[in-house]
């Protein structure tokens, strides 16, 4: 497949009929709810539907409008468990942690229900509790195999066990859906395509995404996972020209971050620079306006792309304190290393590795630092390791 | 860039879920005049519209046809007697019997394939329009007829009426999803409105509560914080005592149109033996495409399309069913909504046999809210309440425990009110509940009319006749022993002490019904 085969003029997608009909029924179900401020039903409808409005176009400001709208239905109506749900799920989303557990007591029974189950086992994973993670989910999953559940399965396999294993839960919660799913399905099949993408199988990593296209056309998405396989193929031209797309139909700050980093990577540094000063512009603000979502991409930029540890360490150790992961402690771990505190450096990438995560990338960052601490054995282990989970982790990459 | 794992972002999540065109509402059976052809008719949510099918679905028509069999116990009714005929049933359909089917799919919105599978003169397919009755030659020499497309919906009843009843609290309501504890509220169930039952008791302030409106809302309230109770001990009665009816006999489904599947089919297609095998059961099944396989372009199979006959069964009846997951089933109208409590893993179509145990216990419950209404009218129940004088809230855990309560209510004969539904006097014995409803299959006897329980014909009010099963059939009014269609009778109710003075259910259909194939009346237009 091409980009130009993606980008050409083509019918309306069904990533464009369904956005339509989404749209229609907001729009439909807002002038309901003018009309009749006290139907609680069609005000359920309206923030469910524009919840799936904004995850379809991926629009912070959409998710900014059902936010404010969620609570006033809420201080309107009182803290139902579907409103209160759905507002620990939007907030999941922005990375409020603590938030999410707040929404979920917010109704009496709401977090003994099998939904907020699944979104404390979520919860629990971002703050590395990974044990507790599984169990909670192999308990779920017991009581009822929904999709949902077995790819969160899955997705704790991918970085905490077998790739393979991971596959074989993809293929579980795949087998789950009905062609009324079939977002849901391309998604999935960007997962399994990502665990081989994270395993340097480039061609199996491409049936997978193509699957997910031809499950779900013309969404943005899928758009960024081709981009993001171009560009570590070395098909620069096709990937910057997917990357534009996205960002022409999304703005997504994340999307221009990602193709300044792609610039760079092709050394068009002055190109980059202005879509670098556009994604941290649209970071800030965020944090401006109390929103914590961006602290972890605030830091990966000031890393690297922008070469400003202190502030790197400033975002990296905020994003941490709210989410002890491996993921924070890693990027914790990078920027203080570019803070030339080696030592500090490698007590977080221990804690990291500690999780038993299996991320090549981590591993390279360890070798990394470990090298300029002098352990050289070590060093070269992990980065032999990396090496044997995927041969091409220092291509270029958008999600890790 | 980080990417959490997040499926809820792609997920179509708890409170927004639209109408599936894979729920079946009802399934209709009953023998032609000559008695030599059957006709089954499968009713399901009409979307995306009304005579346009989604091609992504899969139906089955299962259709078996078998001997009539007396019950063997004679007058011994007891426990082991019924989970013995439990067992029976549940060897019969998992053993020996051999079921045939008609399996619908759909190529386009108005083009749909029909096979059919299992049938003594073989497997064969066709292809016929939607909306449109086809004449379909079979390989023996016979000829069926076909429907698939929009219809009036056939089905006539209070539904809001049958929720208020069973207290079913989504109705009337705001219950979300996850709430599940809150759908059949834990409050007596009953006919005649609980003095003090703020819960469900009609409201004058709000007559269109629970009731559907044309624009598609329901007028629902908030639901108050539990615990949901009930204190009180009597029925509710106006000044001038009259009891206040949970029903008030409109038809919910007035003017909303179905889709359906009909077929008229020679009885000698089904069966060879047309003379031993009087009973045609049918159940029906609605299978939705998984996702993996929508991805995959499978090209018509030339041999289902261009040679409508033969075609090889065993293994591609498998294989096609391997891409579909089975979402709904349908056989006996209620079982899903009064007997399996509308649960998901409950969809076992006929093979609903260890429900059996759950059944006893279920209509016993049921029984508890019922059985005290019907003897506050003056009327003779089968179900033994202890004299109660109003309904009480009562769940079994043991099925020994409830038996007891509802044996006569499971064994009774359903009496007829005439002898129409035995046009040819034939000895044949009158229908009990246990065997109505286990298997969960329409059973349509050749030698009758086929009216319910005999099988369900189109104007059956079944509601009303499924209610009547409380009723004691010893019992008589004004010299005739009461029956199944009693608490239609508007003579009844004129004379009962309650409002409003109506049979709980409509009488008729709110469109005529066709003298001739396909039955069921055109759709409305311009709705869904």
């Amino acid at each position: 497949m091409t980009t130009q085969s993606i980008l050409r003029e083509k019918p309306v997608t069904v990533f464009e009929k369904e956005l339509a009909r989404i749209e229609a029924q907001v729009s439909s179900l807002k002038s309901r709810c003018q009309e009749h401020p006290s139907d609680l039903q069609s005000r359920i409808r309206l923030v469910y539907r524009m919840f799936h409005q904004a995850t379809l176009t991926g629009k912070m400001a959409q998710l900014e409008e059902l936010e404010t709208v969620l609570r006033e239905v809420i201080e309107r109506f009182g803290p139902k468990e579907d409103l209160c749900l759905l507002k620990a799920n939007l907030d999941f989303r922005l990375h409020r942690l603590p938030e999410v557990r707040h929404d979920l007591e917010m109704a009496p029974l709401l977090s003994s229900r099998f939904e907020a189950r699944i979104l404390v086992a979520d919860l629990t994973f971002q703050e590395g509790q990974y044990h507790a993670t599984r169990s909670a989910l192999e308990e779920l999953i017991s009581e009822n195999p929904t999709w949902d559940t077995v790819a969160r399965l899955a997705y704790w396999t991918s970085k905490l066990g077998d790739p393979e294993e991971a596959d074989r839960f993809y293929l579980q919660a795949e087998d789950e859906l009905t062609a009324k799913q079939m977002l849901s399905y391309a998604w999935l099949e960007l997962q399994r395509g990502m665990l081989d993408f994270n395993r340097g199988r480039y061609a199996d990593a491409w049936t997978h995404y193509r699957t997910a296209e031809a499950s779900y056309p013309g969404h943005w998405h899928t758009a960024e996972y081709f981009a993001e396989l171009f560009a570590a193929e070395g098909n620069f031209k096709e990937a910057e020209a997917l990357l534009l797309d996205v960002i022409r139909r999304t703005s997504r700050p994340e999307i221009q971050q990602a193709l300044g980093e792609l610039y760079l990577y092709m050394d068009r540094t002055e190109e980059a620079e202005p879509l670098f000063d556009s994604a941290l512009s649209a970071y800030l603000s965020s944090v401006q306006r109390g929103d914590v979502h961006y602290f972890h991409h605030l830091a990966d930029l000031y890393a690297d792309a922008r070469q400003e540890p202190r502030e790197a360490l400033r975002w990296a150790q905020k994003d941490f304190e709210m989410r002890p992961n491996y993921g924070t402690q890693s990027a914790l771990a990078w920027a203080l290393y570019r803070n030339n505190s080696i030592a500090e450096s490698l007590k977080y990438m221990n804690l990291a590795l500690a999780s038993g995560v299996r991320d090549p990338v981590i591993f390279s960052t360890a070798s990394e630092l470990l090298w300029a601490a002098g352990e050289t054995e070590k060093s070269l282990f992990f980065a032999d390791i990396a090496l044997k989970i995927n041969p091409q982790h220092k291509n270029y990459r958008m999600h890790h | 860039m980080a990417d959490h794992n997040d499926p809820n972002a792609v997920n179509h999540i708890f409170s927004d879920i639209d109408y599936s065109p894979a729920d079946l509402y009802d399934l209709f059976g009953w023998p032609t005049s000559d008695g030599q052809n059957v006709v089954f008719a499968l009713t399901f949510a009409s979307t995306p519209a009304a005579g346009v099918l989604d091609p992504d679905l899969l139906y089955r028509l299962l259709l078996t046809s078998h001997p009539r069999v007396a019950w063997p116990h004679g007058d011994n009714v007891s426990l082991e007697s019924a989970l013995g005929y439990f067992d029976a049933v549940k060897d019969k359909y998992l053993g020996e019997l051999r079921t045939a089917e008609i399996r619908v799919t759909v190529k386009t919105n108005s083009r749909v394939i029909l096979k059919f599978l299992g049938f003594p003169c073989g497997n064969f397919s066709t292809e016929v329009d939607a909306n449109r009755v086809a004449t379909i030659p079979t390989p023996d020499g016979q000829t069926i007829q076909a429907f698939i497309g929009g219809r009036d919906d056939a089905f006539f009843n209070d539904l809001t009426g049958f929720f208020r009843s069973i207290n079913y609290a989504p109705q009337f309501y705001h219950v979300p999803h996850t709430m599940t504890e809150a759908r059949e509220l834990p409050i007596p169930k009953t006919l005649l409105e609980l003095e003090g039952n703020d819960l469900f008791n009609y409201r004058d302030d709000m007559p269109e509560w629970g009731y559907t409106q044309l624009d598609g809302t329901t007028p629902k309230l908030d639901l108050p914080p539990g615990p949901w109770t009930w204190k009180g001990d009597k029925f509710k009665k106006d000044a001038n005592g009259n009891f206040r009816f949970v029903y008030d006999g409109r038809d919910c489904r007035a003017g909303q149109n179905c889709n359906a599947l009909v077929f008229e089919i020679p009885h000698s297609f089904i069966t060879p033996s047309v003379q031993a095998n009087r009973l045609v059961n049918a159940w029906g099944e609605s299978w939705v495409l998984k996702a993996a396989h929508k991805v995959v372009s499978i090209p018509d199979d030339p041999s289902w399309v261009n040679h409508p006959w033969p075609v090889v069964r065993e293994k591609e009846e498998d294989d096609e069913l391997k891409k579909y997951k089975l979402v709904d089933t349908d056989g006996q109208p209620f079982a899903d909504a009064a007997l399996s409590e509308r649960e998901d893993d409950r969809q076992l179509g006929a093979n609903n046999f260890w429900l059996g145990p759950h059944f006893i216990k279920r209509l016993a419950h049921l029984g508890w809210g019922f059985g005290p209404s019907i003897s506050a009218l003056g009327l003779k129940s089968s179900f033994d309440h202890n004299n109660s004088p109003v309904s009480v809230y009562k769940t079994y855990d043991l099925v020994a425990t409830a038996f007891p309560k509802v044996a006569k209510t499971l064994f009774q004969p359903l009496n007829m009110p005439d002898s129409s539904w035995n046009p040819k006097g034939l000895p044949i014995p009158l229908r009990r509940p246990f065997e109505i409803f286990i298997p969960n299959v329409c059973a349509v006897d050749m030698d009758t009319s086929g009216t319910w329980p005999f099988g369900r014909r189109l104007e059956d009010q079944v509601a009303t006749r499924f209610l009547s099963m409380f009723l004691d059939m010893d019992a008589e009014l004004n010299g005739k022993k009461y029956h199944i269609e009693l608490l239609s009778d508007q003579a009844l109710w004129d004379s009962a002490p309650i409002v409003p003075k109506t049979p709980p259910n409509p009488l008729h259909n709110d469109k005529p019904f066709l003298d001739s194939f396909p039955y069921l009346a055109e759709p409305w237009l311009d709705k869904w």
